[in-house]
């Protein structure tokens, strides 16, 4: 029994000490803490193969659990690839790394578009990725009357038919842009003006979905609903009867980046990945695999026309558009406004 | 519940010698250090406030509290939280009973088939949930949503004209928690069932008054350890469990375990997130102590 | 037999027949649509291998397989023993703590996970930096979230399902059974070893099924609580829930029971064997 006692006693030691064993820099390797399906196999395999750097892969679902886990400690981080609003928090949270720009010559190849944003005016802490907007999906074979907006969808022609994001602050903001108010603008009273706007919409929800709205419209248990451009986007591709409409009264357009968290042990790594993914033939590869707006210019010249006729990937014209800001507290009054709304609370 | 944890009625009645201490040393330093450590951070956290960008800040408040018992509009005792609470609770229930009735009698069938059978239809058992518990619930959704197999099975065979929703239903959910937690009740009910004398339970039904009474009489309160515990593996993790709700149930009906998780990740409110999750051990914890005692007074 | 009995097995059987078939369907499906052409689950696109190729050339969802399973067996072994130690260290001695001991045990099942996966986050993050200072000192190493965070997670809530499951069977045993084999000659620990553990093992075995179920299953804290390298099959699964699953999710899984199915015909074979 006591040989037995101290087998295990043995065993806890080794494997503590052996596999979290952390590498030393001896090894070359970059950790990329990424969104789940955002970064597509063959990019990771193209730079290891390209460079020789082995990438760890860790992946989110959502950027509140990205933040959760860079925030908590524990893991170190090269890469992260958060949206806009959460940039922003970042830098003021002092929690990023200024890029060394010299490292990534291929920066050229962005659309000018993409660079210096609001979240980061002077375009040194993060690289644009992807960017993607928030907008109507609808099905056209069931759904035939016009719908240009919030207003159409929560009409109440579609009760229980409806599919929307599992995301309080873009819910919220699609109530205050039917009232004309900014997405960024989250004080208590614009708030308590929203209320009974999403009182009477919310009960036409029939599912709460961020991670896969399209199963839902796929699947025929719902006619419309307020999706990420993305999803539309394979939508539209597996059958032309989806279409994909940026609200009249607004949309929220977002841009996810890759940036390097405060700490990272592998920072240089990090700047040769983005440079990689800069590269336009690479850029192509990530578009085919995920249709959001590419922002890089030179490799947006190289995809199909069927990629670029896209109304999701590529919206014509020009909506309105707006990326959001952080909020900081206000996060905390929206998810309850909406949690208490859906438990039923009047 | 107490018979399955507390102290036994039978057997154990002298006090650790060193060589018991000993002996529950390893379990007892496992459970300070992962168990006991955790929860006292979390209670730290849950009188602590948070700052913008979600992180703890160590001021002490007793604000998360009172939001979760004082409605913050009306100032009224009793919140949207309760009703979450008892919603979840039950859905617990009901998953728990349907469990009951659906698995008593599988336990009953492998714990009193040929010893040589048993393992394999036990494994038989498991092997479903050696898959993702994920896969398994986007399988589900496949049959059950409105153009998927069910529906087309049943207007193929003409027995119904449209398709009717079953998907994002209570319906649905309790299904899933259903499918999900079957093991759990019939293993330890198994357990139980298993090491029944044989000749007891013939002499059981040799008294002649059927098999209802036999059944009700002796094999009821014999088995009864591994009802209460099949029980508590069903019913208290269930009130805890929200990815079901959000995928079979459409997420229209926040329970329990969907509004912490909410804290930690949308609404970047660890504080009240560990108020919530404090409040449920700690009425969980009161509850058990509750009726231990209850059980250990009964028992003299 | 006695009357009544027959008619109570055939039904308890023709009832388990049911179960069980409701159980399988999905997992009938998973197997059927595997080799389904067209990604769309639900239309039937011809015969096809091409998501069993896809799964092949899937290194990392492979990888993370292998982790779950490595994760999975050392967590069982670690659960069956804490967890039949105590439920048999429960039994045996009676001291005023007692109850709240058992408390204890009860809160990691009842915990809700994310609240777990926080809280043991945390805590590993606090005990990492002492430790890489330690272990500084005579390496160049450092500590991080990886297999070890994972299983001492995933023991932590996988024994008291352990423990119960034993105590089940314990509450009721003889308790001259041991105090007969004491008094045969045999020292209480090898008592324990030759009489008890045999007793127990249907609610060992039962208990170690689940502790590796739940393990095998585990995303939220397994989340929390993992590093770069250590993702796990449930976390690469629920992230892969954002694109939309895609039909090779289902060849891994009838890869998994073809794999199960395999093993266990092979397992009663050797024991019929070595009978």
């Amino acid at each position: 029994m006591k040989a037995i006692r101290f087998l295990i006693a043995f065993t806890l030691l080794s494997i503590i000490a052996v596999p979290g064993y952390g590498q030393a820099k001896k090894k070359q390797v970059l950790n990329l803490f990424c969104w789940s399906e955002y970064v597509p196999q063959e990019v990771i395999d193209g730079f290891t193969k390209e460079t020789g750097i082995k990438v760890n892969v860790e992946n989110y679902a959502s950027n509140e659990e990205m933040l959760s886990k860079l925030l908590a400690g524990g893991s170190k981080y090269d890469l992260i690839q958060p949206s806009e609003y959460v940039i922003e928090a970042l830098i003021k949270a002092e929690k990023l790394e200024p890029l060394t720009l010299e490292n990534i010559p291929n920066i050229k190849n962005l659309d000018p578009k993409f660079t210096k944003l609001p979240h980061d005016p002077e375009g040194k802490y993060c690289v644009a990725w992807m960017a993607g907007t928030v907008g109507i999906a609808v099905n056209t074979a069931k759904v035939k009357t016009p719908v240009a907006g919030y207003k159409d969808v929560f009409n109440g022609t579609h009760k229980r038919r409806i599919v929307v994001l599992n995301d309080s602050r873009e819910i919220v903001s699609w109530a205050l842009a039917t009232l004309g108010i900014s997405a960024n603008d989250m004080t208590p009273e614009n708030l308590e003006k929203a209320k009974p706007i999403l009182a009477e919409w919310l009960p036409q929800v029939k599912v709460y979905d961020s991670d896969s709205p399209k199963t839902a419209l796929l699947n025929g248990d719902v006619d419309l609903g307020i999706v990420w451009s993305g999803e539309a986007a394979i939508l539209w591709s597996k059958n032309k009867k989806f279409t994909y409409v940026l609200p009249s009264e607004g949309a929220h357009q977002f841009i996810d980046s890759l940036a390097v968290p405060k700490g990272a042990p592998n920072k240089e790594n990090g700047e040769k990945f983005i440079n990689y993914i800069l590269k336009p033939e690479v850029s192509v590869l990530i578009s085919d695999a995920f249709p959001y707006t590419n922002p890089n210019a030179e490799a947006v010249k190289l995809l199909k026309k069927s990629q670029r006729d896209n109304p999701a990937s590529y919206p014509p014209g020009e909506p309105k558009l707006e990326t959001y800001k952080d909020i900081g507290k206000a996060a905390k009054d929206i998810d309850k406004l909406v949690t208490d709304l859906k438990g039923g609370k009047k | 519940m107490h018979a399955a944890i507390a102290a036994p009625d039978t057997g154990g009645t002298r006090r650790p010698g060193l060589l018991g201490w000993l002996l529950m040393a390893p379990m007892l330093l496992w459970l300070i250090a992962f168990v006991i450590a955790p929860t006292v951070i979390l209670l730290v956290y849950s009188f602590c406030q948070r700052d913008d960008l979600g992180q703890v800040v160590y001021t002490f408040t007793w604000d998360n509290y009172r939001r979760i018992f004082i409605d913050s509009d009306t100032g009224e005792f009793g919140t949207i939280y309760f009703t979450v609470f008892v919603r979840s609770v039950v859905y617990a229930g009901l998953t728990t009973i349907i469990c009951l009735v659906l698995g008593y009698p599988v336990a009953w069938f492998i714990g009193r088939a040929p010893e040589s059978r048993r393992n394999l239809l036990l494994t038989l058992l498991m092997i479903p949930f050696w898959t993702s518990f994920l896969i398994r619930t986007y399988a589900w959704i496949t049959i059950l949503s409105t153009n998927g197999l069910l529906n087309g099975f049943l207007q193929y065979t003409k027995l119904i004209e449209e398709p009717f929703d079953m998907l994002y239903t209570p319906g649905a959910v309790v299904l899933g928690l259903v499918y999900s937690y079957l093991p759990f009740l019939i293993l330890p009910i198994y357990g139980s069932v298993e090491k029944l004398d044989n000749s007891l339970v013939e002499a059981a039904f040799d008294l002649g008054a059927g098999p209802v009474r036999a059944f009700q009489k002796v094999i009821l309160p014999l088995t009864q350890p591994g009802i209460v515990a099949g029980v508590l593996l069903v019913f208290i993790p269930a009130i805890g469990m929200f990815a079901i709700s959000q995928l079979m149930g459409g997420g229209t009906q926040p329970m329990m375990g969907e509004v912490i998780q909410n804290q930690f990740m949308q609404a970047r409110d660890w504080p009240f997130g560990a108020a919530l999750g404090m409040t449920l051990v700690v009425l969980f914890a009161v509850v058990f102590w509750f009726t231990s005692r209850r059980q250990g007074a009964a028992e003299g | 037999m006695p009357s009544g009995m027959p008619l109570v097995n055939l039904l308890c059987a023709g009832w388990s027949g049911m179960v069980f078939l409701f159980l399988y369907i999905p997992i009938i499906l998973l197997v059927v649509y595997s080799f389904n052409a067209s990604e769309l689950s639900f239309i039937w696109g011809g015969f096809s291998f091409e998501w069993y190729g896809k799964l092949w050339r899937n290194t990392a969802l492979i990888a993370a397989a292998k982790n779950s399973l490595i994760i999975a067996a050392i967590t069982t072994v670690f659960s069956v023993v804490l967890g039949t130690l105590g439920a048999w260290l429960l039994y045996r001695y009676k001291f005023p703590a007692l109850r709240s001991l058992s408390t204890l045990i009860f809160i990691p099942m009842v915990i809700p996970e994310v609240i777990m996966g926080v809280s043991l986050l945390i805590l590993f993050t606090v005990l990492a930096t002492p430790l890489n200072q330690w272990l500084a000192t005579f390496s160049e190493g450092y500590f991080e979230n990886g297999f070890a965070t994972i299983i001492i997670a995933h023991t932590t809530f996988c024994f008291p399902f352990v423990l119960v499951a034993v105590q089940a069977r314990l509450s009721g045993v003889d308790p001259f059974l041991e105090e007969a084999a004491m008094d045969l000659g045999a020292p209480p620990l090898k008592a324990f070893w030759l009489v008890m553990v045999p007793y127990l093992l249907p609610a060992i075995i039962s208990g170690a099924l689940m502790s590796f179920t739940l393990s095998m299953d585990e995303v939220i804290v397994t989340f929390f609580v993992s590093g770069p390298g250590s993702q796990t099959l449930p976390l690469k699964v629920f992230g892969l829930a954002k694109k939309g699953l895609d039909p090779s999710l289902n060849a891994l899984s009838t890869v998994f029971i073809v794999a199960t199915a395999v093993f266990v015909v092979l397992a009663d074979r050797m024991r019929k064997l070595n009978r």
